[in-house]
């Protein structure tokens, strides 16, 4: 045990001295999270739109009803309303964004205001015999006759047809199915006010049922300490042994009393603290630029060295295959990055396509980043131990394949 | 302090080893004795480092036995690591840790160790103790696998090319730190190429030609065995005529038990005696030719050539 120790103290001092190690295994993960955090963590998306209003009277003036319109865009937080001339010719144009400057613009037509109008006294009047008709068990087949005779009376004015605002967008606008729905609820809005029903007798009342809803750095810390742990354990590990072993340091200790399995578990001891340490700084500068509280329990502590202690072994077996270090960290950055890409380090995966979303299920690294987020943020243990499992036969396969394919013998000269 | 014994320490017999069709190690039987420094002499695959590797468990020979210390290689292996010290032919170590820290490392992976900072004062690194290892030059860096070795006090050294890459100085000062070694109680098993090396080193030294001994003995032994007693070497120049020189040659041969010419064009002559070189010597000064001659001894390195067939270069291979 002696020997162990001696060589994880040794260890440990070889990598606060290497600065690329450091930089990989700390700054590198801890960037992310501040970059991710920042860019995911600002306030609602704002789309800018164009807004042309044909519909003016003759001094030039916004009629009424247009004007609401505008008004109701405007007053929509997810929209950035700007203006376009009227005397702008979008009849027929073929690149709305070259003639306005804007990748979408709605278009209110000519004749907006009497046309809403027409159709909304229509409305109205259905409205109010279909009322009729529904409650005439409750009125006198006199007072039946005079409202009929009073709504015969009326006679709408003008084209009474639906009336159509147009939202012009260019083909490679990604925004526009976005923005569409958008307009489409303001134009909703804008229905229900204008035949009347200011104060709806049915409304939706939204209420969360589910996870406690996360701000970015709450997702992003304990995916980038799951980041941090697999950078250094399948990338800087398998670079470092096959280092040693190039230039001839392994061999030196081969020929000490160091025996192979002393060598694994040094390396993975010395990985574990340094998991534990760089997690703890993480979790520092997350409360210091961010908010996040999330303390690091015994288990939370425990996942991070299980999950050290497998990813470490899985790149001590690349570095025993691997005879350059260059080719070392190229294969185990092979297997890092895309187990990360797909386990939603760095996005949620509902962001995800379905396939994607079911392989992500079988991936590892998206159990013990979650299972993080349980125990660190949501304190919670849902799916923790399952999860423990999980990493410590990872943890002992992947150990065991190391001690086994760890070459202590027959060194290249 | 140790002086030279008759124990055993190393003992091989019919050790062998292949890689594939390739012969390194051909049925080699050798045996070291207690506080001796024992060369292995040899050309560039000859088979020295994998004898060597044998030796230190690093490789597992195909057939043969090996005794280390009196232990059976095979069976006791981390006992055999544990008393013996080795500094490998590129030797490198964790090269961001000081000096100290490196020689402290193999301190503490032995289960006996000397006081580190005595063994910096031996090697006289005691200044460069707090000096990355990377920082060093070749020639400290060297003697720093040499403290790393010795701070388990070992029972045998082995030394595997230690000079190679090393300046003149340098060179020199590792060889005055590796004769002290015996008198410290260390055994010494030395691998080189270099013949001055092996020949100011070695008590006995083995000659290793394609992973077969050719020779082992003392190096006085194998010099007055294979390379005769004395040397003449007449200097001759491009303008030597041919006349002049056959009549050189016919003179040397009349006595010499060989003439050859070397590479630089000196025509030398291999007496079996002294006094007979001197004769001719003499007589070739008389005869006024005005070229430069040498009455030298002769060195391992007319001993490997005598056995070998040919001289080696001074990157160890064979011409």
């Amino acid at each position: 045990m002696n020997r162990v120790l001696t060589l994880t103290k040794t260890l440990l001092r070889d990598w606060v001295r290497n600065r690329e190690a450091v930089f990989f295994a700390l700054l590198f993960p801890l960037l992310l999270l501040i970059i991710f955090s920042t860019v995911f963590a600002g306030g609602p998306t704002e789309f800018e739109v164009g807004v042309q209003n044909n519909d003016v009277t003759s001094t030039g003036e916004p009629t009424e009803l247009s004007a609401t319109l505008i008004t109701a865009i405007e007053e929509t937080p997810a929209l950035e309303p700007h203006t376009v001339d009227s005397d702008t010719d979008l009849e027929g144009i073929e690149n709305v964004e070259e003639a306005t400057g804007h990748k979408r613009v709605v278009v209110i037509p000519d004749g907006f205001d009497a046309r809403v109008r027409s159709s909304s006294a229509r409305v109205r009047m259905a409205v109010i015999e279909d009322t009729v008709n529904r409650f005439q068990g409750d009125i006198s087949p006199g007072q039946q006759q005079d409202i009929q005779d009073a709504l015969g009376g009326f006679e709408t004015e003008g084209d009474a047809s639906p009336v159509s605002v147009v939202l012009l967008t260019v083909p490679d606008d990604e925004a526009a199915g976005a923005v569409g729905s958008i307009v489409d609820s303001v134009i909703a809005r804008f229905n229900d006010r204008s035949i009347g029903i200011e104060d709806p007798t049915v409304s939706k009342v939204t209420e969360q049922r589910g996870q406690q809803a996360l701000g970015a750095a709450d997702y992003f810390l304990p995916a980038f300490i799951v980041a941090m742990i697999l950078i250094n354990g399948l990338m800087t590990v398998p670079s470092a042994v096959a280092q040693f072993k190039r230039d001839g340091t392994l061999k030196r200790l081969a020929v000490s009393p160091l025996r192979k399995h002393e060598w694994v578990i040094a390396n993975v001891i010395q990985q574990s603290i340094l998991a534990v340490l760089l997690s703890l700084i993480m979790v520092g500068v997350a409360w210091a630029l961010f908010g996040v509280t999330a303390i690091p329990g015994p288990v939370a502590i425990g996942l991070v060295v299980i999950g050290a202690i497998g990813f470490s072994s899985l790149g001590m077996i690349v570095g025993a295959l691997i005879q350059t270090p260059g080719s070392a960290i190229s294969l185990g950055g092979a297997i890092a990055l895309p187990l990360m890409f797909i386990s939603g380090i760095f996005w949620e995966l509902d962001l995800m396509p379905a396939t994607l979303q079911t392989v992500a299920a079988y991936s590892p690294v998206t159990h013990f980043h979650r299972s993080l987020r349980e125990v660190m943020i949501l304190d919670s243990t849902a799916g923790v131990w399952t999860t423990a499992v999980l990493l410590l036969v990872l943890a002992f396969v992947f150990f065991a394949g190391a001690v086994f394919l760890t070459n202590w013998q027959s060194f290249e000269s | 302090m140790g002086s030279k014994g008759s124990r055993t320490v190393i003992k091989t017999s019919d050790l062998r080893k292949e890689y594939g069709s390739t012969t390194a190690v051909d049925d080699l039987s050798l045996t070291v004795f207690e506080n001796e420094i024992f060369g292995l002499l040899g050309p560039n695959g000859a088979g020295k480092t994998t004898l060597v590797e044998i030796l230190q468990g690093l490789r597992t020979p195909t057939s043969g036995t090996a005794t280390v210390l009196g232990l059976d290689l095979q069976e006791n292996l981390y006992e055999i690591k544990d008393r013996i010290g080795v500094v490998p032919q590129s030797f490198q170590t964790f090269e961001r840790l000081t000096v100290k820290e490196n020689v402290a490392l193999m301190a503490d992976l032995h289960s006996d160790s000397l006081a580190v900072a005595d063994v910096l004062e031996e090697l006289d690194l005691a200044e460069w103790a707090n000096v990355p290892f990377e920082s060093l030059s070749g020639g400290y860096q060297r003697r720093t696998g040499i403290a790393m070795a010795l701070v388990s006090d070992p029972e045998i050294l082995f030394l595997d090319e230690p000079t190679t890459g090393l300046d003149p100085a340098a060179r020199r000062s590792t060889w005055e730190q590796i004769e002290r070694l015996p008198e410290m109680g260390t055994t010494v098993v030395l691998t080189s190429h270099y013949m001055d090396e092996v020949e100011y080193l070695a008590d006995r030294v083995a000659l290793l030609v394609d992973g077969q001994i050719e020779a082992v003995d003392t190096v006085a032994e194998l010099i007055d065995t294979f390379a005769g007693a004395v040397k003449l070497v007449v200097h001759l120049t491009d303008q030597t005529p041919e006349t002049e020189e056959k009549s050189l040659a016919t003179l040397l041969e009349e006595s010499a038990a060989s003439v050859y010419r070397n590479d630089d064009g000196a025509l030398i002559g291999v007496f079996s005696d002294r006094q007979t070189a001197q004769d001719v010597y003499t007589a070739l000064h008389d005869l006024g030719t005005g070229h430069s001659i040498d009455l030298i001894s002769p060195g391992m390195e007319d001993v490997f050539l005598e056995l070998a067939g040919q001289s080696l270069t001074p990157e160890g291979d064979l011409e």
